[in-house]
């Protein structure tokens, strides 16, 4: 009998040898370096003197901001490509594709996605989002600035007016901002550090098996939905590795964003020369000015105009822009009327993190505070006369 | 060393509650061919699974060829050649590419000589000019023949044929009788379950009954016939009967009615079976009738005549048998006829297995 | 096999009872040249394989997964394809021929490689059983453990082979239907026919190795019961609920561990440059399966009681 048992012995080996390194996998990912001390502030200095260019890596992109699952709406999907419209038709690009780019948007927001990201210096980045049995590429090359979706097999192609004039921020404007890297995430909080947030270290940590120093940004007033923002800064080169935002009370991040894996070479050259393969619909796109991004709505905005009116501050700040008709548009799409609840004087959406509300009086007010701070908002400060911008939203872009 | 191919020791099966084995002690004697009978049911097969490593037993301890089983299947196998419960072959092969399949698996069969051993062995159940056929198109009886040339794909010291003549015709059966004794001149053992006792007296020198799962004889075939009761048959005038009835009662023989001459069975029993002494049975035995009953002297085809008992008796050893005529003649009865019955094997058989068409369960 | 003895050998020919003395079991010299050690099994494994490829049952499957591609390129051919609706793959047969391969691997990992893998991975131990061959070959003896390797091995050959099916299929009919050229990546650059090939190579030995671990709970299953549907309607079935399983986001912490969860990323072969990391998730994951079905089927079977 007993030599009938050990015939099992390997059945009940298997699966805990493939425990025993699955778990020492884990530990060996989590396990932190020892690192030497350093104060927040030295670290703080170390991500802003990282001077890291030219690197290759994978990124993932992880959210949970309790938003409807989105696939089920028709033009939701990650592919986005209602009909073989999707290229071309400039001025005439009205609802219909208003909403399938917003639709996109919120799909890279809301979902988990895995990308590529390769760069060279300051003018060459990629950056491949990886979805099954499909690709999104956006691509720059010095002045040229490819988009490439290959499940509509559809390019876009914008020339750069002049990159001197382009601040650092903007440069891969034309690129779905949300896929940028962890840097570039990273850096919008750090610039935004000022004295309502208090900054702290945690335990040293390891991102994509390098060893890095965890700050953490905590706001200190209670008004905001946004508990933490934790940055892993990787303790060599100072270039932040990973963000990891928290909703407030939560312990899990809401949204997360790192580098599994990480090279610090630079890429191949070949991986920026692109051209539209054959057979593709090529899109020529001149850069846009001020005037066509406020036609284009709300998803392709860089960042940096002065218009929208902003209320409270740090954490809290409220920021809110008048759209006018641009309102009523939006909230007839069927993404939206999924997304929004009818609150008092409008219609409200409420995440893990940001919270919209679309007043009936055509404002848009966002913020990373609850929705019935949003409210009180627009209540206090009635509709003032529409001007002509584009939101901004708040940190956690 | 043992001189057993085969050694068994208290070998038990058991399936959920029921015991398929019930401590079985074989003993095969090298180069002996052994005869494993019993009716429908008794165990053969899941003795021979045993036997060779195929279910483990629950109970018991098994040596084959000297060694132990199922320990070292793996040097034990080879030299095992076997027929368990009826042919098993892919139907989509050819008879000749079942045998290199099977041979293939042999892990310690030299793949250079594999073509000639498959036709040597397909030449030696006659069926060489059904090789190339699908198996599929094979008769039954072709079938069992494959089985038997498996069997013989490799010299073995031992042969296991699990009721090899089942579906054969009579052709095939005179067959595999003859092939099996050819085996055993080579020096094989060979181990041949039946359950047809005519199989077994025709071609074994020692055979073991199994009845229920339990070994209830075992021996060589003369000694089997020993373990049979003997009967004493008298032929008297009626008018003489009761006289003979206590004449015979005294000398510790009772007599008791006749058996009906269709079904020689006497009582179940025979303790003790499988004893190698006792005497010799009567050299000058008479010889049976056809309906299986041994005839008197002056008793005619349809038994006693009129006016005339046959009186029978079960003849212990311990009582010779000129003492009980004396003792009948002495005692003034008129004997018209006396005969000593050896028990045949099949009685024996039935004996020991139970009659009745019911399968032991 | 915890010993070198060769078997022992009978006695010359008409040798009596007391012939066949103890001493012939200590191993004389063979006459028919019996090897003494075990074969390793390549001569089995052939044996399998050529068992394997004689049934007609497997070459009907085959000839199924070869209609594939056969009736998509046909299909998009007669209809001028190219209307947008299809999954993206279809869209691009029309402009290269050499993607009906991968269209028809797209269309058929999900359910007809998974089904012909579970006929033959179910049939593995079963089949045997039901033919009554298992107990011929345990007597042979080919060795318990010997036997589920050749079986596990032959099943694998069979995934490489239906994959290789389907992939090559949908070349040869795409190279005669439509225009041959260089191929677009999904990442939009282009490689040559020569690389595009190749990469249609490392595409079936990915969709091969994601097969590998469904074989091994193929053969598990097979090794619990006589009767050869069963094990491959179990093992059909469980691919189905493991894709399902897949599907749902009640479920998503389970995903990566699901066999069937790298199935569609053999796409990560398409990019520029070649994505690896689902190809070596794809290949532990796939190890993981094999190990502990390869043991449970082990624990199972060395203990069977053969009694089909
Ligand atoms: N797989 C099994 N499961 C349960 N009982 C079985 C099995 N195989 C055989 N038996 C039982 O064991 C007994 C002996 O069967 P078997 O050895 O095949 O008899 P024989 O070969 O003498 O005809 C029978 O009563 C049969 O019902
Ligand atoms: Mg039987």
């Amino acid at each position: 009998m007993a030599r009938k048992w050990q015939r099992w012995v390997p059945a009940i080996a298997a699966p805990a040898v493939v425990a025993v390194v699955v778990a020492g996998g884990v530990f060996a990912a989590s396990a932190s370096a020892d690192l030497p001390e350093k104060s927040p502030h030295d670290v703080l200095e170390l991500a802003a003197q990282s001077d890291v260019q030219s690197f290759s890596g994978t990124v993932e992109q992880s959210s949970d901001l309790g938003l409807p699952d989105l696939s089920s709406v028709p033009g939701g999907v990650s592919t986005g490509s209602s009909g073989g419209a999707g290229g071309g038709s400039g001025d005439s690009s009205s609802a219909a594709e208003n909403d399938a780019s917003l639709a996109s948007a919120l799909e890279l927001l809301t979902t988990d996605h895995s990308a590529r990201v390769y760069a060279d210096g300051s003018d060459k980045l990629r950056v491949q989002i990886l979805d099954q049995l499909a690709e999104r590429d956006a691509i720059r090359h010095g002045d040229d600035v490819w988009l490439y979706d290959s499940s509509d097999d559809t390019a876009v192609h914008t020339t750069l007016p002049d990159p001197s004039t382009l601040g650092e921020g903007e440069a891969p404007a034309p690129v779905p901002t949300d896929i940028a890297t962890p840097g570039q995430l990273a850096q919008k909080f750090l610039d935004a550090v000022d004295p309502s947030t208090e900054v702290t270290l945690g335990a040293d940590t390891s991102v994509a098996g390098r060893s890095a120093y965890d700050l953490v940004l905590t706001p200190r007033g209670s008004e905001t939905l946004v508990g933490s923002v934790s940055i892993a800064v990787d303790a060599e080169t100072g270039l932040p590795l990973q963000v990891e935002v928290l909703a407030r009370g939560a312990s899990s991040p809401a949204f997360s964003i790192g580098f599994t894996d990480l090279s610090l070479d630079a890429p191949s050259g070949d991986l920026f020369d692109f051209t539209a393969p054959e057979g593709t619909t090529v899109t020529e796109k001149p850069f846009p000015t001020r005037d066509e991004l406020q036609g284009d709505g709300s998803t392709d905005a860089g960042g940096t105009h002065p218009e929208p009116v902003v209320t409270g501050e740090g954490w809290g700040s409220i920021v809110s822009l008048a759209v006018g008709a641009d309102a009523s548009e939006l909230t007839s799409s069927p993404v939206m009327a999924q997304l929004l609840t009818p609150v008092d004087g409008g219609q409200a959406l409420q995440t893990a993190l940001l919270s919209v509300l679309l007043t009936d009086d055509g404002r848009v007010l966002v913020g990373a505070v609850p929705v019935d701070a949003l409210e009180a908002a627009a209540a206090a400060a009635p509709a003032v006369p529409a001007p002509p911008a584009t939101a901004a939203p708040a940190p956690a872009e | 060393m043992s001189d057993f191919a085969i050694e068994t020791a208290g070998l038990t099966k058991r399936f959920g509650k029921q015991l398929a084995v019930d401590g079985v002690d074989l003993a095969v004697p090298e180069g002996s061919v052994f005869g494993f009978l019993g009716p429908n049911g008794s165990g053969k097969t899941t003795t021979i699974r045993m036997l060779l490593g195929l279910a483990s037993a629950t109970a018991g301890d098994i040596r084959v060829l000297g060694q132990a089983m199922p320990r070292r299947l793996a040097n034990v196998l080879p030299g095992v050649g076997a027929l368990i419960e009826g042919p098993g072959f892919y139907p989509f092969l050819s008879g000749a590419a079942n045998l290199r399949r099977l041979d293939a698996a042999d892990g310690f069969a030299p793949a250079a000589s594999r073509a000639a051993r498959v036709d040597h062995a397909l030449e030696r159940v006659g069926l060489t000019h059904a090789a190339g056929k699908k198996v599929r198109a094979y008769s039954l009886g072709m079938k069992q023949r494959l089985g038997i040339a498996n069997a013989l794909l490799a010299p073995r010291e031992l042969i296991v044929l699990d009721e090899p003549t089942n579906g054969l015709d009579p052709q095939g059966t005179r067959e595999v009788r003859h092939l099996i004794r050819s085996l055993a001149s080579e020096g094989t053992t060979v181990f041949v379950s039946s359950h047809l006792l005519a199989e077994i007296e025709q071609m074994c020198t020692h055979a073991a009954v199994m009845s229920g799962g339990r070994l209830v004889a075992q021996g060589t075939l003369d000694e089997l016939r020993l373990a049979g009761q003997t009967r004493a048959r008298v032929l008297v005038p009626a008018a003489d009967a009761s006289r003979a009835t206590r004449i015979l009662t005294d000398l510790g023989l009772p007599p008791e009615p006749e058996p009906a001459p269709a079904t020689p069975g006497t009582q179940p029993g025979g303790a003790g079976l499988g004893a190698t002494s006792g005497t010799r049975g009567s050299a000058n035995g008479p010889l049976p009738t056809p309906e299986g009953h041994f005839a008197l002297p002056g008793e005619g085809a349809g038994g006693a005549g009129v006016g005339e008992s046959v009186l029978s008796a079960v003849l212990p050893e311990s009582v010779a048998r000129e003492d009980v005529v004396a003792a009948l003649v002495a005692g003034g009865v008129r004997v018209r006829g006396f005969a000593v019955q050896q028990a045949s094997l099949e009685d024996l058989f039935v004996a020991l297995t139970g009659e009745g068409f019911d399968v032991v369960q | 096999m915890s010993s070198d003895t060769p078997p022992a050998r009978i006695a010359p020919a008409a040798a009596g009872v007391e012939a066949a003395a103890p001493d012939t079991h200590g191993g004389a010299p063979d006459l028919l040249g019996r090897r003494s050690r075990r074969a390793l099994g390549w001569g089995f494994f052939a044996s399998e394989l050529s068992v394997l490829f004689r049934r007609r049952r497997t070459w009907a499957m085959l000839a199924a997964l070869a209609a594939i591609p056969i009736l998509i390129a046909v299909a998009i051919r007669v209809t001028d394809g190219g209307d947008g609706r299809g999954p993206a793959f279809l869209d691009r047969i029309t402009q290269n021929g050499l993607f009906v391969g991968m269209t028809a691997l797209v269309v058929s990992i999900p359910l007809f490689l998974p089904l012909t893998v579970g006929v033959v991975a179910g049939d593995s131990i079963a089949g045997e059983a039901n033919t009554g061959t298992l107990r011929y070959l345990l007597v042979s003896p080919v060795g318990r453990i010997r036997l589920l390797v050749v079986k596990y091995a032959a099943a694998a050959v069979f995934c490489l082979t239906a994959t290789v099916t389907v992939s090559l299929a949908g070349i040869l009919i795409g190279i005669a239907l439509f225009p041959v050229g260089p191929v677009t990546l999904l990442s939009g650059d282009s490689v040559s026919v020569g690389e595009s090939l190749l990469r249609s190579l490392l595409i079936a030995v990915y969709v091969t190795l994601g097969l590998v671990g469904l074989s091994a709970i193929g053969l598990f299953i097979s090794t619990l019961t006589d009767a050869p549907v069963g094990a491959m309607a179990a093992t059909v079935v469980i691919s189905i609920v493991s894709q399902v399983l897949g599907q749902l986001s009640q479920t998503e912490w389970l995903h990566p561990w699901l066999f069937s969860y790298y199935w569609l990323d053999f796409a990560d072969l398409l990019r520029q440059p070649i994505e690896w990391s689902s190809f070596g998730g794809n290949a532990l994951l796939q190890l993981g399966y094999v190990a502990v079905f390869g043991a449970l089927a082990y624990g199972r079977f060395a203990s069977k009681d053969v009694l089909s």
